[in-house]
């Protein structure tokens, strides 16, 4: 399984769901394959949990699904029992898991291709619904029901290493602009103001 | 803190239309938790590192919320990634509360904290964020409610570092 096939499965099922990526190459493969208005494409490591958390308790009728990686959340551990008790339920978190550094281009390997389960640690760190998944069939399954079911859901996609995003043209959009277009998604579906204050 | 002191805090930042605070309880200011904790105008996410405490109440102000953050000073060191990534990169509002601890005021300085505190005023400036220094309860609604409109026109955190009165 490769995260590019992972996303073309899912990017044809985003409707109004907040969707926030780390940095990567998922980046610019789901910048790519997904023109949705509510991506917020973070471009940073160690943030995408924790940003998603807290659009997640902000807006809890809405669902939130965060795309990391093993990388990114390794950076950021701390996250997993904060959201844990945290617990919001609108939130779905993906960890495509390459057991790599891809950005070094010499395939550096994370603690993950070691002796490290993210999936026990999240349990560990008191999210119950943590699943490890290794082929696409059995990603499609989980995908679905955390795509739009209740419930926190914490699942590592253990994929193959890729460098395909390498050739894909990366985007023009810079953070601000993807910031703005983003807040102005929701403020028209929430139908409320999210930055205060007028010129 | 005494409580007064604590309570005025807390009415400010309700005052300011704060309603959304990442918080990770330090050694001058929390006796604030316990007031916010029990007004249901705050919704409170509290956090093992005031690195996810920036990133978490980032997401919220995206989302519509008026957030705050609130740390000790020491907390700064570890939060200036994602201030820089997430807060100054995207441009996002939201106020940090700081306990200025091992500034010159700071009732409580010892050599523990002391080089977190003049080392402190360089990192704001570092990372082009406004600050303002809190040492007395004089004017606290008025100055807090100041800060919140200067985050709102600059779509960017700005700093409250509390001293003095606010750390015996």
């Amino acid at each position: 399984m490769i995260r590019y096939e992972c996303f073309e499965w899912l990017a044809p099922l985003i409707t109004d769901q907040i969707i926030v990526t780390s940095l990567s190459g998922q980046r610019v493969e789901w910048g790519q394959l997904s023109q949705h208005e509510g991506n917020l494409l973070l471009g940073s490591m160690g943030n995408a949990l924790a940003v998603g958390t807290g659009l997640a308790l902000a807006l809890p009728h809405r669902k939130v699904i965060v795309f990391e990686s093993d990388g990114s959340l390794l950076l950021s551990l701390f996250n997993l029992p904060t959201v844990a008790n945290l617990g919001p339920q609108n939130l779905a978190v993906f960890v495509f898991d390459n057991q790599i550094y891809s950005g070094t281009r010499i395939s550096e390997p994370t603690a993950t291709a070691g002796k490290t389960s993210l999936e026990l640690i999240a349990k560990g760190s008191g999210i119950d619904d943590a699943i490890t998944v290794r082929d696409i069939e059995q990603f499609k399954k989980t995908a679905a029901s955390a795509l739009t079911g209740h419930g926190l859901k914490f699942i590592v996609a253990k994929v193959e290493e890729s460098r395909s995003h390498r050739k894909i043209q990366r985007t023009n959009m810079d953070l601000l602009e993807n910031k703005y277009q983003f807040v102005r998604y929701l403020e028209k579906t929430e139908g409320k103001p999210i930055f205060l204050g007028r010129g | 803190m005494e409580p007064d002191l604590a309570s005025k805090l807390v009415n400010g930042l309700r005052s300011a239309g704060i309603n959304f605070v990442t918080y990770l309880p330090e050694t001058r200011l929390s006796q604030i938790l316990p007031l916010m904790r029990e007004d249901k105008f705050f919704q409170l996410a509290p956090v093992a590192s005031e690195a996810e405490g920036v990133s978490i109440a980032a997401g919220a102000s995206l989302g519509g919320k008026q957030v705050a953050c609130y740390m000790e000073g020491t907390g700064v060191f570890v939060s200036t990634y994602n201030l820089l990534t997430v807060a100054e990169r995207f441009g996002v509002p939201m106020l940090l509360l700081v306990s200025y601890v091992g500034s010159v005021a700071d009732k409580r300085n010892s050599f523990l904290y002391v080089r977190r505190g003049t080392r402190m005023i360089p990192v704001w400036e570092a990372l082009g964020i406004e600050y303002q220094i809190l040492s007395d309860g004089e004017n606290l609604e008025t100055r807090i409610k100041d800060a919140a409109r200067m985050m709102h026109a600059l779509k960017l955190p700005v700093v409250l570092l509390f001293t003095g009165e606010f750390t015996s």
